[in-house]
């Protein structure tokens, strides 16, 4: 994991009790991995009590450094051992980093889940519904009595909303067999897979 | 014994025999356990053999698989007693060597856990192997359950089974305040109010929140290998330059703005020259301006400029098709005017075109003239010089002869005075050239001595240099192989963890280790006994040697005296009757000894016949032969009968 150098004087900075003493430095940890997660309602450094007794432009550039740590952190899953000779090397008491680490540790998954919702995805399928009808008649004949599957599939696409799309199709039960034997052979192929 | 017995045991298994769990050593093996296992060995060894795994029932087919299996294992290489009855009437410790002669025979991959390959991308495709199997497990959640399309399964483990949530990657250039903590830097104060006041925080500068964590990542990368193309750089050419930093990149931003200027001045030229199309040019530009920035081969952007050069040309086109369709599209009826228009409009252009041609021709007449102008100003130039050299010469020459002229009225006196300044200037050259001399050599040897030093000193930073170049070569070696061998051990250590730890292989060479030792100590001891036994036999020759002389000295003392005196006659037998007793008892003795040894060895023979279990097997091969004797019967009675 590489740390680039501008990222590791900010990191100077948020370890230096004089620029951030003890009892800011918590809460400007918990705010940065807030801010991770949600866009920080536009209060400017002012407004937040514990920050504004501090210089803005270091609270600023620590706030950065932080931010970045915690992601290339997450990025390649950094353990405590991982993390604490790159935070030792930008002179940082042993209880900060402990903190620090502890607060990471905490929330590393989510950040990672975070991580990994960059990515272009194809729609993925997540439920299915499906309903049987009995065919009995026809314009032309007068028995038909074959029995065809309405079948919903619901998928997910990507972006921020929630909602899923439907993608609907009907087939015969030979249609409906050959599916579910295709399945069947996707899943023979992962446990292949799973076993190497 | 146990413990090769374990080990057999415990081998069969492993090659398939399933042996019950009780039987622990050889003695319990049955003629059809030897026999199963035997066979296996055999097809494990060599795939061909057509054995099968048990006895067959009739006497001759047995007696036929017996021979065979003992062919089998002679043609193995078994050197030993070998025959049908090893096996079909079995005694254990024969069928102990064989077993473990089969044993080692065995192909080792099959009694060992095979190695696992160690290799980083064998690692990888077990961890995904290990996630798959994982996922495949368990069972099927509704999308209402998942938070946002992630599955939580622990605070800490989860799978990702939808599609909500993603979004494409996109970066954003984000400002961060730099050089706060450094002071004595010194940051300008528009600069550090734009910092304190205006900057917003990194969260709050991309316009769409999701793209802050790449924003800050690609930030993060992009100084990263800056930073290391810089290293990189100063290294190989920077520290040969032996500029201080600052030097080396100032220098090189002269050099690659003067490029830049030079390049442009060209371009310029080349469109004012060649009306070229506008495209052209930029392409050669970007091409160009490509080059700083990336270091990847030209074909690329060759490929990435003809690719925008014929872009750029297609849109040049499209644009003049564009203003020629709005042109037209402009007016019908106004079509006329526009014709007419048009028509001025190329007259004109016409017209201009010619003026430019003249005017250019004029420009290149003007400017030939201005060369060779400049031409014959040289060459009068040179001239004047070579007529005012010669007209000094020609004035010295004159002064010379003037002074002459004025001297002859007096000749002699003048010339004995200048005979006197001639010599007098003489000797004063002379002694200014020694004093010069004095001067000289002083000065000559002091500047040797300092273009000496520099040499040196140049030789020795070149050195320091090369030291320094191979120290970090040879740190950054160092560095890596414990990065490999840390990697090794860890690998090491999960493999030993993963590692089946049923054959206890320490118990077994600490056994034979024991075993070494006591069969050195053995060796010692019986070593001690046989000295004793060397010294004890020579105690015994040198005691009967003696007792043979006293005896023969007083036998001869007393025989000499016996035939005068009675009592010395008496003497006499009794002395013999005492040797003889003597004698005798020592024999018993001896005797007694030696029979305690046959002893012994009879009781030894006598356990090892029986535990070759004779009776049993004689009863055996008495039966079998019965069987024989009956089934032979039976065949020819049923030859005879058809």
């Amino acid at each position: 994991m590489e740390i680039s150098a501008e990222v590791q004087e900010g990191l100077q900075l948020a370890g230096d009790t004089a620029h951030i003493p003890d009892k800011v430095f918590k809460y400007l940890v918990e705010r940065v991995f807030e801010d991770i997660f949600k866009r920080p309602s536009a209060r400017s450094l002012k407004e937040d009590g514990n920050l504004k007794s501090l210089d803005a432009a270091v609270v600023k550039q620590a706030y950065a450094a932080l931010c970045t740590l915690a992601l290339e952190g997450a990025k390649h899953d950094a353990n405590s051992s991982n993390l604490s000779p790159i935070l030792e090397d930008c002179k940082w008491t042993t209880d900060r980093t402990e903190s620090f680490i502890n607060i990471f540790l905490d929330r590393k998954e989510t950040v990672r889940v975070l991580l990994g919702n960059i990515r272009q995805v194809h729609p993925h399928i997540v439920d299915v519904d499906w309903r049987l009808d009995y065919y009995m008649k026809s314009n032309h004949k007068d028995k038909v009595n074959e029995a065809t599957y309405l079948i919903t599939l619901k998928t997910e696409e990507g972006g921020l909303n929630r909602k899923t799309k439907d993608v609907q199709f009907c087939c015969s039960l030979e249609q409906l067999q050959d599916l579910v034997g295709k399945l069947k052979d996707a899943t023979r192929s992962l446990e292949k897979a799973s076993l190497s | 014994m146990e413990e090769v017995d374990n080990i057999i045991i415990h081998t069969f298994r492993q090659i398939g025999c399933d042996i019950e769990e009780d039987v622990v050593s050889l003695r319990q093996f049955s003629t059809e356990l030897i026999i199963k296992a035997t066979v296996r060995c055999l097809k494990i060894i060599d795939d061909s053999t057509s054995l099968p795994l048990t006895l067959p029932p009739g006497m001759s087919a047995r007696f036929r698989m017996g021979t065979d299996l003992a062919n089998a294992l002679v043609s193995l290489g078994y050197k030993g007693e070998m025959g049908y009855q090893t096996f079909l009437y079995s005694n254990e410790a024969d069928i102990r060597r064989v077993l473990m002669f089969l044993v080692e025979k065995l192909p080792k991959d099959t009694a060992v856990t095979s190695d696992e390959p160690l290799g980083k991308s064998a690692l990888l495709s077990r961890s995904i192997a290990a996630c798959i199997a994982d996922q495949i497990q368990t069972p099927w959640l509704p999308p209402c359950c998942k938070k946002r399309g992630i599955r939580w399964r622990t605070p800490k483990q989860w799978n990702r089974e939808g599609a909500s949530g993603a979004h494409l990657y996109h970066s954003v250039a984000v400002t961060v305040p730099s050089g706060l903590d450094d002071l004595s830097r010194k940051i300008p104060k528009e600069v550090k109010s734009y910092y304190s006041k205006a900057l917003p925080l990194v969260s709050q500068q991309p316009p769409r929140h999701e793209d802050t964590a790449a924003s800050l990542l690609e930030t993060n990368a992009a100084e990263v290998t800056a930073a290391q193309e810089w290293e990189t750089e100063w290294n190989s050419v920077g520290l040969q330059s032996r500029l201080t930093q600052q030097e080396y990149k100032a220098r090189k931003k002269e050099r690659l703005q003067k490029k830049i200027a030079t390049q442009l001045q060209q371009d310029v030229q080349k469109a004012e020259a060649g009306g070229v199309t506008a495209a052209g040019g930029a392409a050669d530009l970007l091409q160009f301006l490509s080059n700083f920035s990336d270091k990847t081969p030209g074909k690329q952007q060759g490929k990435g400029s003809r690719f925008t050069h014929t872009s750029k040309l297609q849109f040049a086109q499209d644009d003049d098709k564009a203003i020629s369709q709005m042109g037209i599209g402009e007016g019908v009826p106004k079509a006329d005017t526009e014709e007419e228009q048009r028509q001025k409009r190329e007259d004109e252009q016409q017209g201009l075109r010619d003026q430019l041609t003249q005017l250019t021709n004029q420009m290149d007449g003007l400017e030939l003239d201005m060369k060779k102008f400049t031409a014959g100003i040289q060459q009068m130039e040179e001239q004047k010089n070579l007529e005012e050299r010669s007209s000094e010469e020609k004035n010295d020459a004159y002064r010379v002869k003037k002074r002459t002229m004025d001297l002859l009225p007096d000749a002699e006196n003048n010339i004995a005075k200048l005979q006197g300044v001639v010599e007098s200037s003489a000797q004063r050259l002379v002694s200014l050239a020694k004093q010069w001399e004095k001067h000289r050599a002083p000065l000559i040897d002091e500047y040797r001595t300092l273009k000496e030093q520099n040499a040196n000193k140049e030789s020795e930073s070149l050195k320091k240099l090369e030291d320094i170049q191979e120290l970090r070569d040879r740190m950054k070696e160092v560095v890596d192989e414990t990065r490999g061998k840390e990697e090794l051990h860890k690998q090491l250590v999960s493999e030993y963890e993963r590692m089946t730890k049923d054959v206890n292989r320490s118990a077994y060479t600490r056994r034979i280790l024991e075993i070494v030792a006591n069969i050195k100590k053995q060796k010692h001891e019986i070593q001690k006994v046989l000295v004793d036994t060397k010294t004890l036999q020579k105690e015994i020759n040198h005691m009967s040697g003696k007792l043979d002389r006293t005896f023969t000295v007083t036998d001869e003392l007393i025989f000499k005296d016996a035939r005068k005196d009675e009592s010395v006659r008496k003497a006499y037998k009794y002395l013999a009757a005492l040797h003889e007793n003597f004698d005798q008892l020592i024999k018993t003795v001896e005797d007694t000894g030696s029979i305690v040894r046959e002893i012994r060895d009879l009781e030894d023979q006598i356990e090892t016949e029986s535990n070759k279990k004779t009776i049993a097997n004689l009863q055996k091969i008495t039966a079998d032969y019965k069987e024989m004797k009956k089934e032979n019967a039976t065949l020819i009675a049923k030859v005879k009968g058809k």
